[in-house]
């Protein structure tokens, strides 16, 4: 069933029409060569094949512990036949391990946290998507996203002028609620500057609304760009372009910049807080943020430390919280989440296991980005998601991070769990002083 | 016999242990002096402080959550790697050589106590081989360098406590476990094994990564 | 009678000198109080016959000041009135167990003869018989 998924996409059955066996081996080795050093050989020579890692990993535990979908068994598929073979090996080899890197793998680095050597096996699979891009063979949707990327600089082909609609059109909105409220666009000076992923004016419009009032409410001196760079998301990245993730990155910041604002605030997404805190960069050669990059979970937290927001009720049903990866095995936001949710909700059920050692929502690392061809990967390879949040019992799902909604959107459907996801900005909008 | 055994206690050992220094410093010096150069992010995010942190938590039994959830393999990792430490080192007859001719001796084991840790590690190695013929997920990333490995360490475990009992012949079972642990020096740092010492690096990478810029734990 | 009891007394010496010469060895380590290894038995007449020792000081050796003096012999004395099991500051700092092995072993391989295997002087039934 798994290779008929892979008859359906254009992107790597068109790939590999173009592949011989010197271009593919050409192109391995140089990015073998010139692309990695210390890191990768230290992990291969130090990898004793012990399979611990298997149980971190929900592809692995939703397919009754099938070793192909260990991160191990992931790796042996794909890199260590690279690295063994010296690049010699067929596009239809090109063909599995690009669906292997691409749509099995989530890259969040669970399997990290079980390896006793603590070998990222995350990076291995990067660079097995990077070697797949640089052969042209990747899932169509997701190259395509990519192209949107370069093109316009934001992730859902959005032009100048309808992303500057769509804000203004949620202004609109907005004053029906609150006279007065504005969606300040490049005010220069700002304390913050707000940025969001492609998918909010495209079809998320109600987060920038929400957003906004948040804003004003809590009486924050924040603007939004009118110029590309406002997207923070990057699929780029997880396609493996790091050039194309260079230029997103690079703008963004300089768009901060040009504002000569003191900080960024991104919204609830998690893959994008990865690219500009801690992929992004690297590639640009900064350690840290030239300006500091706050998360939404992490900037709602300081504005109700503050006392900037205020609690008027409290959301009565019960809730659980979903950690994406990225916010939180990538940047420890677990407790400021649950300080927050736990001061607007009543009644907060923990799944198990949760914070770092949560399970991925099985979309994000680019493979709900992936398209339809792979939805079923993604929902059959997390059944595991599915009992966990049936067993907490309650109704409402809170996951801060756009992919997560994506993919347990699917898995609530697909397994009919009957439940509701929402945003943190949605329960605070919901439940905050106006 | 005799003069096999002389020229494995003499020149061999020379030999094997000049390998083995030799060959785990060059290994892991190309690994530290290439880390500039492709991989200029593990110096630039390098944490003494969340690396060690990393580092002993992993270093403690059922320190980890990983740890706690394979009780067995922790159990049999854990007594495996303590005893194929201690026997080597702090068995009479190995510190009775030393001193022989080097007139430099330290503390030792009894005797007893090193054959029940001989047995020990036999029977760890006995479950690594089970796993990696029975366990689905590790028979699957199973190579014929694995068994290599195992072969590799097991010998010299199984010919010195064949040796020490005075089973089968002797003589032969002696020469064969010094042939063999110098077979193991020799291939130490050109497999696998070196996971000993290149394994700390990782780890403490890895633990300054979660720690200093995720501020997360990795255990 | 005289003839019988000189009869007696003949044959006994001579089972006498028979026996004690099956006999004639050593056990090496008595000092030891409970050793790791079995004690060594060593048959020292048959082993400096076969090693054509005649020299006392090769190994009934004696140094003073760290010097070893060529023509002297020690041969009055067991090894431990020099080489202590447990040397203490002010002792010849070489230990009985080191001198022991020294001393066999390291001939042995420097004349390619003689046991140099641990198992070969520490067998195990060797206890049984000093005992």
């Amino acid at each position: 069933m798994g290779n008929n998924k892979v008859l359906e996409d254009e992107g790597l059955i068109q790939g590999i029409k173009q592949l011989d066996t010197n271009k593919i081996q050409k192109i391995v080795n140089e990015t073998i060569s010139k692309e990695t050093g210390a890191r990768l050989q230290a992990y291969i020579q130090t990898c004793m094949h012990c399979g611990l890692c298997s149980k971190a990993c929900h592809y692995y535990l939703s397919h009754d512990n099938d070793p192909r979908y260990s991160p191990v068994g992931k790796v042996k598929q794909t890199l260590w036949k690279l690295v063994q073979a010296k690049g010699s090996v067929s596009p239809r080899d090109i063909l599995d391990m690009a669906k292997i890197a691409y749509t099995e793998c989530n890259l969040c680095k669970r399997c990290s946290m079980y390896c006793p050597f603590g070998i990222d096996i995350a990076y291995l699979l990067s660079m097995v998507r990077r070697i797949c891009f640089k052969l042209g063979v990747a899932p169509m949707y997701i190259q395509d996203t990519s192209h949107s990327h370069a093109a316009t600089m934001n992730q859902m082909w959005v032009k100048d002028d309808e992303w500057i609609d769509s804000l203004q059109w949620q202004e609109d909105e907005a004053r029906d609620e609150i006279p007065d409220l504005r969606i300040p666009l490049e005010k220069e000076g700002a304390d913050i500057l707000y940025s969001v992923i492609g998918p909010e004016p495209k079809f998320r419009t109600q987060l920038i609304y929400q957003a906004a009032v948040i804003m004003h409410v809590a009486k924050v001196n924040w603007t939004m760009p009118a110029t590309p760079g406002w997207d923070n998301s990057d699929m780029a990245m997880y396609l493996g372009d790091y050039e194309v993730m260079g230029r997103l990155k690079r703008l963004h910041f300089e768009t901060a910049r040009r504002l000569r604002v003191k900080r960024i605030v991104m919204g609830e997404c998690g893959h994008a807080y990865r690219s500009v805190y801690d992929v992004g960069n690297r590639w640009l050669g900064w350690k840290n943020m030239p300006i500091p990059v706050i998360h939404a979970v992490q900037f709602y937290w300081e504005l109700l430390q503050e006392g900037r927001l205020k609690v008027a009720k409290k959301f009565e049903a019960p809730v659980t919280i979903h950690d994406p990866c990225n916010i939180v095995r990538g940047m420890g936001l677990h407790e400021m989440l649950r300080e927050v949710v736990h001061a607007f909700c009543e009644n907060v059920v923990e799944m198990h296991p949760n914070r770092e050692h949560n399970y991925c929502c099985c979309a994000g690392g680019g493979v709900i980005n992936c398209g339809p061809p792979f939805k079923m990967t993604r929902v059959e390879g997390n059944k595991i998601k599915a009992e966990q949040l049936k067993a907490t019992g309650v109704k409402v799902v809170i996951a801060p991070c756009h992919n997560c909604h994506g993919g347990l959107e699917d898995i609530i459907h697909y397994y009919n769990l009957g439940m509701k996801l929402k945003f943190l900005g949605d329960i605070i909008y919901e439940c905050m002083e106006k | 016999m005799d003069k096999i055994y002389g020229f494995l206690i003499g020149p061999g050992a020379w030999i094997a242990f000049s390998v083995f220094i030799l060959g785990c410093i060059c290994k892991i010096g190309a690994i530290i002096l290439a880390t500039p150069k492709k991989d200029r992010v593990v110096l630039a995010y390098f944490s003494p402080k969340y690396g060690f942190r990393s580092l002993i938590h992993w270093l403690i039994p059922f320190g980890t959550i990983s740890m706690q959830e394979n009780p067995l393999f922790t159990l049999v990792s854990f007594a495996f790697h303590f005893c194929v430490l201690i026997v080597p080192l702090f068995i009479t007859g190995h510190v009775v050589l030393v001193e022989t001719f080097w007139s430099v001796s330290w503390w030792t084991i009894p005797d007893k106590l090193g054959d029940i840790l001989t047995l020990i590690v036999l029977l760890c190695l006995a479950f690594f081989w089970g796993r990696r013929l029975w366990v689905k997920e590790v028979k699957f990333v199973t190579s014929w360098t694995d068994f290599l490995l195992l072969s590799l360490v097991t010998a010299p475990f199984l010919f010195g406590f064949i040796a020490y009992h005075g089973w089968i012949d002797y003589k032969l079972m002696l020469v064969l476990h010094v042939l063999s642990a110098e077979i193991l020096l020799i291939a130490f740092p050109f497999t696998r094994l070196i996971h000993m010492f290149v394994g700390l690096l990782t780890r403490v990478y890895i633990g300054s990564e979660f720690g200093g810029v995720r501020h997360v734990k990795d255990w | 009678m005289k003839i019988k009891t000189l009869i007696l007394i003949i044959a006994f010496l001579g089972l006498a000198s028979i026996c004690l010469g099956q006999e004639d060895y050593l056990i090496l380590g008595k000092e030891f109080k409970s050793p790791e290894r079995p004690r060594v038995i060593f048959h020292h007449d048959l082993h400096n016959e076969k090693a054509h020792i005649e020299n006392c000081s090769v190994c009934h050796h004696v140094y003073k000041n760290g010097k070893l003096v060529p023509d002297e012999s020690s041969e009055d004395q067991p090894c431990s009135s020099c080489h202590k099991v447990h040397p203490v500051k002010g002792d010849n700092p070489i230990s009985l167990r080191e001198a022991y092995h020294k001393r066999c072993m390291g001939c042995h391989l420097k004349e390619k003869r003689g046991p140099v295997m641990c198992g070969e002087c520490h067998k195990a039934n060797n206890e049984k018989k000093s005992k």
